[in-house]
């Protein structure tokens, strides 16, 4: 068969028709995917309650397939033994995350201990299984003081539970992160532990703050056993203020124009007219043998 | 070989084309004239009434006025490069086209910038950019090289001219007295001796290689007014140089439409050979490649980017400037490409029909550069309105436009009708370096 420029355009044109993008779509099989339902709940700064349940599906053979499952509804409860409040509902988004906030002045259903009992519960589809999670924590309440002593830059943190008195028990051990906040995200200054209740970090002063030099500080414990995650922030003016410049330096748009601008355009100018003088002097000479030569006999 | 004898007979060769217009020559220059003084009328309807009576607004400041400018002054560009280069290396078919080049190169330099002041609301403020230059400023760096330029162009044209001017001063039998006397007078007293003769050579190579460089300064120059912005299409660091590809490009476009007409209209088949559109058809090949090539690596950035405003501007382009983008960047390359790459397809009127759409599409290049950038600004303007966004030329725009055309094709026919159009002194200089062999019989009868 021969071959020629066209030929060659035809089988690429038929080639291209053929592969098209849905050629390279597959059916989703959810016998493939282990379901991953998990259940969080922060104590966050302003002593609101967020509990979270992120629901992922996570291929058998290969982890890094990851589908989160968007639009799956599910309820948030608050037990105690046989009792059991709803506390929300909500839909997973697309990162497959269902999330609640709940106020600081929430009510709980508390046992004895003073422990508060939470349940994130899917309830399931013809396709995909019932889920829920459970957990169990302590109201912890977390301060964060920001003091100068000796002139050095001490962060403390406090942490106490309360019993049904209203006594507070300081919280025997539990490890802290002590963080601060950057542009993007949180840069971790510290790890360390609470112990009787208090912990104490030394911070070092050269850190960058914001344009007025504050900074905020972050306290955190995290994915604890008995008080979940808890998270506490306090803001001080104590860095060196990172002030950008305001106004960008482009010296073209400055009053006066650059001295290598003067120079550079003094050079070509005084290169070229040079030239042109050099020229009309040359046609000088021309014209004036040519007068010459009218004048020679 | 006897040169008086040759000289005597070129001048009576080419005297028809200087000395008795034929009819189509009256025809055309009362069009011409026509063209000019409508052209003329529109300018005082734009001086009394103002700005706006064109289709400027808030948002697009800069019309078809700027446009013309840019292409005229690319133009410029390209004659000057391409006389240059054929000046300089003494190329053998230079005696074809130089003239032409030479003179489209002057006349496009002179026409371009009265576009720019056409652009201007406040004529009489016109002398403050003299008074108060801001010496950091493309605007002034523009007004600096155009001046330049223009000088270097018109001393470089005038010093190609002097030979001819002195042929027809010795052969002026039969001539009318002013015409006497203004050759005599612009010919300097030139005599052709050996010592006239070297220190003539020495400064035209001189001036052909400072054409040269002046021509790109100027262009880059006039890139850098619109890339030196942060606008969305104009800040890009390749404008300087895919101007100046782009301008090369138009130029040779017109190099070729201008030698087929001269050709066609003085019967010059002899000297403006097949040999010579070939030529052209390549340069012409080489940079529709290379104008394709930098227009390609402009769009793909701005789209691969796909910064917010680039990506407003690259939707504008494709939807209300669909044709006119299609035009510009795919039929003004790609038709004038298949026809000088297929060696069927290369007959000079052929080269001639991709040299026209080469120059329509770029004409429309520097539309879809200058108007739709301006339509899609970073900022809203507060209290605009849709004909404040939208820019269409009016009448004004175009009876200007088309009497700078008609402005330039005039000039050129002036031009023409000085000097004849195949540089005399070239033809001699030929014949005498024996390339021709001459028995007596003039270049017309051996083609």
């Amino acid at each position: 068969m021969k071959f020629n420029l066209f030929t060659y355009i035809i089988y690429v044109l038929l080639f291209g028709l053929f592969l098209a993008p849905n050629v390279m779509a597959q059916e989703v099989n959810l016998r493939d995917y282990r379901m991953r339902f998990r259940f969080k709940t922060v104590k966050q700064p302003d002593q609101s309650r967020m509990l979270e349940a992120s629901f992922i599906a996570t291929n058998k053979k290969d982890r890094k397939d990851r589908l989160p499952v968007y639009g799956a509804e599910i309820t948030f409860f608050n037990l105690l033994e046989e009792e059991k409040v709803s506390l929300g509902t909500t839909k997973t988004s697309k990162e497959g995350i269902a999330r609640i906030i709940l106020p600081k002045d929430q009510s709980y259903l508390k046992d004895e201990e003073g422990k508060v009992t939470l349940k994130a519960v899917f309830e399931g589809t013809d396709e995909m299984d019932m889920e829920e999670r459970e957990i169990t924590i302590k109201d912890v309440q977390l301060s964060v003081e920001l003091a100068e002593k000796d002139s050095v830059q001490t962060v403390q943190v406090n942490a106490h539970t309360l019993d049904s008195l209203g006594v507070e028990i300081p919280l025997k051990e539990a490890d802290v992160i002590i963080s601060v906040q950057g542009m993007l995200s949180r840069m971790v200054m510290d790890e360390g532990t609470i112990e009787d209740g208090i912990y104490e970090f030394k911070m070092p002063i050269d850190l960058p703050g914001d344009v007025d030099g504050n900074m905020t500080v972050f306290a955190i414990i995290e994915d604890h056993d008995d008080y979940g995650d808890v998270v506490q922030k306090k803001t001080v003016k104590w860095e060196v203020p990172n002030i950008s410049s305001l106004e960008n330096e482009n010296s073209l748009w400055s009053e006066v124009a650059p001295i290598w601008m003067y120079v550079v355009l003094t050079i070509l100018l005084v290169g070229i007219w040079a030239n042109f003088v050099y020229t009309i002097t040359n046609l000088l000479k021309i014209k004036k043998e040519g007068q010459q030569l009218e004048r020679s006999p | 070989m006897d040169i008086a004898l040759r000289k005597k007979e070129l001048v009576k060769e080419f005297s028809p084309m200087l000395l008795k217009p034929g009819k189509w020559s009256k025809i055309w220059t009362a069009i011409l004239l026509a063209l000019i003084l409508c052209g003329l009328a529109a300018f005082v309807v734009q001086v009394t009434q103002g700005q706006e009576v064109t289709g400027m607004r808030d948002n697009v400041v800069w019309g078809i006025y700027t446009i013309n400018f840019i292409f005229f002054l690319c133009l410029s560009y390209s004659g000057a490069f391409a006389s240059g280069v054929l000046h300089f290396f003494n190329t053998p078919w230079k005696n074809a086209v130089s003239r032409i080049v030479e003179i489209i190169t002057v006349v496009s330099l002179i026409v371009g910038p009265i576009f720019i002041i056409l652009c201007m609301a406040r004529l009489d403020r016109l002398h403050y950019l003299f008074i108060y230059p801001r010496i950091q400023s493309p605007i002034t760096w523009d007004v600096i090289a155009i001046t330049t330029d223009l000088i270097g162009c018109l001393l470089y044209l005038y010093l190609t001219f002097i030979p001819d001017f002195a042929i027809l001063r010795d052969n002026s039998e039969g001539l009318p007295k002013w015409r006497k006397k203004l050759y005599t007078s612009l010919a300097i007293g030139y005599r052709d001796t050996p010592s006239q003769r070297r220190r003539l050579h020495k400064i035209t190579k001189i001036m052909s290689a400072m054409v040269i460089a002046l021509a790109i300064v100027t262009y880059s120059v006039l890139a850098w007014i619109f890339s030196l912005t942060l606008q969305p299409g104009w800040n890009s660091t390749i404008f300087a140089p895919y101007f100046i590809v782009a301008g090369l490009y138009s130029g040779v476009g017109v190099i070729i439409i201008a030698m087929y007409l001269i050709r066609k209209y003085f019967n010059l088949d002899h000297y403006i050979r097949k040999a010579h559109f070939l030529s052209a058809g390549v340069i012409l090949l080489i940079t529709a490649l290379l104008y394709g090539y930098f227009t390609f690596s402009e769009y793909f950035a701005r789209w691969f980017s796909h910064k917010t405003h680039d990506a407003n501007l690259l939707d504008t382009l494709f939807n209300d400037y669909f044709w006119m983008f299609i035009f510009a960047n795919y039929i003004g390359i790609l038709v004038p490409l298949a026809i000088v790459f297929f060696k069927k397809l290369r007959s000079i009127k052929n080269i001639t029909f991709a040299a026209v759409i080469a120059v329509v599409g770029l004409w429309f290049n520097r539309y879809l550069i200058v108007v739709p950038t301006q339509e899609t600004p970073y900022l809203p303007i507060q209290d605009t309105r849709p004909e404040f966004i939208h820019y269409s030329a009016t009448w004004v725009e175009w009876a200007l436009s088309f009497a700078g055309v008609a402005t330039f094709v005039l000039f050129f026919m002036l031009l023409m009708r000085l000097v004849p159009i195949i540089p005399m002194s070239g033809v001699i200089d030929y014949e005498k370096k024996g390339k021709v062999r001459r028995n007596g019989l003039t270049q017309q009868q051996q083609s």
